[in-house]
């Protein structure tokens, strides 16, 4: 393979990450084709011991959309950083696709519930806090105070949950990643010549 | 030595021995990539996903310097963080090289 068809199979394989994100990617393996060249290796040589260009932008792939879900949690991005990992396409993370699947069911339910809980909850506390909106048809003094308790407790109990099950998903989430970065071919000339 | 047994430990050592070469002064991505790939077989391209995901980490930082021909060379160095994991790591290294050792030595 030639330098040109290294860096293209490699940007074909990155298009959609962030522009700055490739731009820089591409630098890293110029830079190696450069400094190789000045050391007189062939450009065939070198892109062969760089190893597979469609394999490297999954393995980038992955790592970036990981790094997306870390820095902003969001249901979007925690699909983006499974997808990442199952473009890895190795047979383990395939076998884990149906797992992958429920997970991320389980996530979009659990945080609704959560956040219904939060929202009932406070919704219950201002109805008791002021009892000119009438919100209910409650009106009256002891009932108004023990739905503001009530609404108190949901909304705890929402916020409590919600942190419960974030501390679950992310641990969940970087056991994955921890698994399927054991399975990147960080070693790939030694599995090649064996 | 089995080939899956050795590609596992190596992977499982890879970012231990880059701290390690950045520990004796900081390099770029080529340099480290040619003394992994002769001292352990790795993959020269992987180096690049592991020096990303260790800057991501905080192990690493990187600076430029304006090279005489071609482009400013990115450097990699070893931050405060990077030393401790290093250090940890060596010590977790030592401590389990030293129960296989005493394993090993029983069978032998």
């Amino acid at each position: 393979m030639t330098r040109n068809e290294f860096m293209t199979r490699l940007r074909q394989g990155l298009v959609g990450l962030d522009p700055d994100y490739i731009r820089d990617v591409m630098n890293d393996y110029e830079t190696h084709f450069e400094d190789g060249e000045k050391s007189g290796r062939s450009e065939q040589e070198i892109a062969a011991a760089l190893g597979d260009p469609g394999r490297l932008a999954r393995e980038l792939r992955a790592e970036a959309g990981f790094r997306r879900w870390e820095n902003e949690r969001t249901p979007g991005n925690l699909a983006g950083a499974v997808l990442g990992l199952m473009g890895l396409a190795t047979v383990d993370v395939l076998f884990l696709f149906p797992f992958l699947c429920a997970m991320f069911g389980i996530f979009i339910g659990c945080s609704v519930a959560v956040l219904v809980l939060v929202v009932v909850g406070i919704a219950l506390i201002i109805a008791a806090l002021f009892p000119g909106l009438a919100w209910f048809g409650l009106t009256g003094g002891v009932e108004l105070v023990a739905v503001g308790l009530v609404g108190l407790g949901m909304a705890a109990l929402g916020i409590g949950l919600g942190a419960l099950f974030s501390m679950i998903v992310n641990f969940i989430v970087k056991a994955l990643v921890n698994y399927a970065r054991l399975h990147f071919r960080l070693i790939n000339t030694v599995t090649q010549e064996a | 030595m089995s080939e899956s047994l050795q590609v596992q430990l190596k992977k499982g050592v890879l970012e231990m021995c880059v701290l390690a070469l950045l520990s004796g002064g900081d390099n770029y991505a080529y340099e480290i990539a040619s003394r992994m790939a002769e001292a352990v077989g790795m993959g020269e391209g992987t180096v690049y996903p592991l020096m990303r995901r260790m800057q991501n980490e905080g192990l690493v930082t990187t600076y430029l310097v304006e090279s005489p021909s071609g482009p400013p060379r990115k450097y990699y160095k070893l931050t405060k963080t990077g030393a401790l994991a290093l250090k940890s790591q060596i010590d977790d290294w030592k401590s389990f090289e030293l129960s296989v050792r005493k394993i090993l030595g029983e069978a032998a």
